[in-house]
């Protein structure tokens, strides 16, 4: 951790950053490979029409990555993402159509819902793991107390926002991501509440020793969580085109694989935007890549599995050479 | 005052009680008070036992530990054991063939936990992903009908009291002896109480982890094979067991960062839950209204069951409390391989 220290390690970085970045390096070669399989086979994906293509319904995914980096850098794992970002697409596809403002309030409330869950893990010291596992039946009950069946319409200013191509023909989905991420890097590592964030998952006794509330804390980390969550939903009603809750209950799981993948870890302490976006892109591309291998997209959760234990292998190999 | 406080019931009792007052608001709202509802709760429960037995095996071997592919193998474990209960013509085979199926795939995560170091919830969620694609591809054009022999077996409650139920809780009574009174059992709890003391103790870390694991994915599997007999195979059977395992074996008492198992508590939670749905069936709510309940119904036992207090009282901090403070501490900065190792190195 101490830069003066002699223990540096690949060209002169600390050995707390080489484990920091590594990791996402690693998962930035595979997706790069991924993305060379994939031209290389259909070369038309690297024009901009075919790069938002592929990219479009990875946009989602990688804002509910960034919400699970964020729970994860104070230790705390959410289990409910999945469930609340298809909760979300029904109240954006209903209220948020007809009545804006209510819209608006329910969505906030939705962030508040979260701090709230924030304020029972701290005050009970109940595991995150059970309270979001709880909550997560709750987001289902509330959208389909919404919408009973998939159904509603996205706003007008989202769909004109989907078919919004930017100048320099570069693809709208990576601009999406590209914005979400450095967003969230700068709030985790260039503010103080990002850098309280990090030291709750880390040593809470030292945060509580420098006279911040542990409590006040953990509420603002489970309400970003809550805030990057809603954005996760937004997006995906752009996607989709409405609302469904049950739209994306394998969110929960693939973020956090693609949060470990960036090179996040379970005790906290360690935010990982780029990483846990490169890990979220790199799982989403595996749809395209088996369909352009022809393969059956039945195989896809394998390979997904899989690509997961690979990384991590690897991540295991460059960590004995580097050691 | 002293006398009450150190009293402490035991901690299955509270999800016995949440099924009894469930039951006993289904007689109330039915005007009925038949044994049938007992019955036929009896009938659906022990499936959840049996997965949740097997996470709770898995839960209590330390903080972090879960196994988040049962759901999968559970509904692996349906199909196949009918493709080749039809294949082979004999039921006895299908089951084998589950359980074999299960044990494989848990193997699966077996290996990347202590190999390639990787966290149980990511280990057992790439194994959940494989089962699903195994799943998948099996289920394609699938038809298969179950043994009318096993199908006839679960159905089957001489006086009332379902012989499938009695089976379990034969089952039930076992684990709590294994946990109890044997050397692995001891050790297992061990373990999950103090990782790094077990081991200095001469606990073998893979031996311990690796027989959670592995029976965790047999259970499933096995209830899966006898789920879908008595109902139908299907690639969604057993989705809704997840979420289920995880939160009847934490409303019935076993310690989720560890080292506390509580079998009965497992046959408490599914009880309540599975009453839970019934009642709310009756009184006519949907799925959603269920859904919601449920959720605040774990949120409620969570507030109350929790690690610290309410009432916290100043200086007179029971002993309890201070273990699980310091469990929940060990959770928070648990030594996963990486810090260890580096700690090891620092001078």
């Amino acid at each position: 951790m101490n830069a003066t220290s002699p223990a540096l390690t690949m060209g002169g970085l600390p050995k707390g950053s080489a484990r920091r970045i590594l990791p996402g390096l690693l998962t930035l070669l595979a997706m790069m490979l991924i993305l060379i399989v994939c031209g290389t086979i259909q070369p038309r994906i690297w024009s901009q029409g075919g790069m938002t293509l592929i990219m479009s319904p990875i946009v989602a995914l990688a804002i509910a990555t960034m919400a699970q980096m964020v729970l994860m850098s104070i230790g705390d794992i959410d289990l409910s993402i999945g469930f609340f970002v298809g909760m979300v697409t029904t109240i954006v596809a209903t209220f948020m159509r007809e009545t804006p403002l209510m819209g608006v309030l329910a969505l906030a409330a939705c962030v508040l819902a979260y701090a709230m869950i924030g304020a029972l893990v701290q005050l009970r010291e109940v595991p995150s793991l059970i309270a979001t596992l709880g909550a997560s039946f709750i987001w289902l009950g509330v959208g389909l107390f919404i919408l009973p069946v998939p159904g509603g319409l996205a706003p007008d200013w989202l769909f004109q926002y989907a078919m919004w191509r930017p100048p320099f023909s570069i693809p709208v989905p990576i601009v999406t991501m590209v914005f979400a991420t450095a967003i969230t890097w700068l709030f985790m590592q260039r503010t103080r509440l990002g850098a309280r964030f990090r030291s709750l998952g880390s040593n809470p006794t030292a945060l509580a020793r420098t006279g911040a509330s542990l409590l006040l804390t953990r509420m603002l980390a489970y309400a970003t969580t809550g805030f990057l969550g809603v954005l996760a939903g937004v997006t995906l009603t752009a996607e989709i085109g409405g609302g469904d809750v049950n739209a994306v209950p394998g969110y929960t799981l693939t973020t956090i694989a693609a949060v470990i993948l960036g090179g996040g870890m379970f005790t906290g302490g360690r935010s990982v935007a780029w990483g846990a976006l490169f890990g979220a892109v790199t799982l989403g591309l595996m749809t395209v890549l088996l369909t352009l291998l022809n393969l059956s997209s039945n195989l896809q959760p394998a390979v997904q599995g899989s690509i997961v234990i690979a990384v991590l292998a690897g991540r295991l190999v460059v960590e004995r050479l580097t050691r | 005052m002293k006398g009450l406080s150190e009293i402490s019931p035991p901690p299955w009792l509270w999800s016995f009680l949440a099924a009894i007052i469930v039951l006993l608001l289904t007689f109330l709202v039915s005007g009925v008070g038949g044994s049938q509802t007992v019955t036929l709760a009896f009938t659906i429960a022990p499936y959840l036992v049996l997965v949740g037995l097997g996470q709770m095996l898995v839960m209590s071997a330390g903080p972090g530990n879960i196994d988040v592919s049962v759901a999968k193998v559970f509904s692996l474990g349906g199909l196949l054991s009918i493709a080749i209960g039809e294949m082979t013509g004999s039921w006895v085979l299908g089951i084998a063939g589950a359980m074999l199926a299960g044990l494989a795939l848990s193997a699966i995560s077996v290996v990347a936990i202590l190999y390639v170091r990787i966290p149980p919830i990511v280990a057992t969620l790439a194994t959940s992903l494989i089962t699903s694609a195994i799943s998948l591809t099996l289920a394609k054009g699938f038809q298969g009908f179950a043994d009318p022999a096993v199908k006839s077996f679960l159905n089957w409650a001489p006086f009332g009291v379902p012989a499938f139920a009695v089976l379990v809780v034969i089952f039930t009574v076992f684990v709590s002896w294994l946990l109890k009174r044997t050397v692995w059992g001891v050790q297992t709890l061990a373990f999950g109480q103090a990782r790094r003391a077990a081991e200095y103790a001469g606990i073998s870390a893979p031996r311990t982890l690796a027989v959670v694991y592995l029976t965790s994915g047999v259970l499933a599997a096995l209830a899966g094979a006898l789920r879908a007999a008595f109902s139908a195979p299907n690639v969604e059977l057993g989705n809704d067991y997840l979420l289920d395992s995880i939160a009847v074996v934490v409303i019935g008492g076993t310690l989720i960062s560890g080292g506390r198992a509580v079998p009965w508590g497992v046959w408490g939670g599914a009880l309540f839950f599975i009453l839970l749905d019934g009642l709310l069936n009756l009184i006519g709510w949907s799925y959603a209204g269920q859904s919601m309940l449920k959720g605040l119904l774990v949120l409620a036992v969570l507030f109350l069951a929790g690690g610290s207090p309410i009432l916290r009282r100043r200086g007179a901090r029971s002993p309890a409390s201070w273990i699980s403070r310091a469990m929940r501490f060990r959770a928070q900065e648990r030594p996963s391989a990486q810090t260890s190792r580096h700690r090891r190195r620092a001078p």
